[in-house]
């Protein structure tokens, strides 16, 4: 871990993963109990940013997939398919996204395909356009 | 349950002593991470993985006296919920 420190750009490429192989001594490590915890976040406290995340957006469908239609547990299927929903009209924001979640329907959005857009969202994947936006709602406390 | 993280290179890592500190670029948090969390990580950069095969990666490298698949995904669920990971 010291190399971390001195050279953060470099661990970061090469994934940490050379730094125990290189010294040729394995180490133990303790998984801890179920119920132990080994994660804390440190929530940024600039309001403009919690407003960035609530105003970000998450197309639905992604770019790529423009057009498409969505169904009920979130995936993408040919357009017009019996019993999937239409695109959303416009982007979700962060905020609407959070809406959705909690079981609103925002204005401008077709209540019925509430659930078809936030299972959407929850799969979307690291790449696809409003995955940052999602994780980011996911950050504790938003 | 498959877990799958983003590439190293998504994250800036400082280490503190016994901790560690990342800063996940994607989404501008910081997160304070105690073994095994940071290891996880790396473990996942193989790849998405789920718990018997995140165990069989950490092995690799590691003497693990308390080897559970339950406490990997115990662990895995905390970066869930921090956003460092998610379920692929």
């Amino acid at each position: 871990m010291a190399e971390d420190c001195d050279k953060p750009e470099n661990s970061a490429e090469n994934g940490g993963n050379d730094r125990l192989a290189s010294t040729g001594r394995r180490g133990v490590l303790m998984l801890g109990a179920v119920a132990a915890s080994s994660v804390v976040t440190i929530r940024p406290a600039l309001a403009s940013t919690a407003a960035s995340v609530l105003n970000c957006k998450i197309p639905i469908p992604d770019p790529p997939h423009g057009g498409k239609y969505i169904t009920t547990d979130g995936k993408l299927v040919a357009p017009n398919t019996q019993g999937a929903f239409a695109p959303a009209p416009r982007p979700v924001t962060g905020d609407e996204a959070r809406k959705m979640i909690n079981g609103q329907s925002p204005a401008g959005f077709d209540p019925n395909a509430r659930q078809a857009y936030v299972n959407y969202i929850r799969r979307l994947q690291h790449g696809t356009s409003g995955f940052t936006c999602y994780a980011s709602l996911q950050m504790p406390g938003r | 349950m498959r877990y799958a993280a983003d590439p190293p290179a998504a994250r800036l890592t400082i280490a503190l002593d016994e901790l560690v500190a990342i800063y996940h670029r994607p989404s501008g948090a910081t997160h304070l991470l105690a073994p095994p969390a940071p290891e996880l990580l790396d473990a996942l950069a193989e790849g998405p993985a789920d718990a018997p095969t995140l165990l069989a990666r950490l092995s690799r490298q590691f003497d693990l006296p308390d080897a559970d698949p339950q406490a990997i995904a115990a662990r895995m669920e905390e970066l869930v919920i921090a956003g460092l990971a998610w379920r692929a």
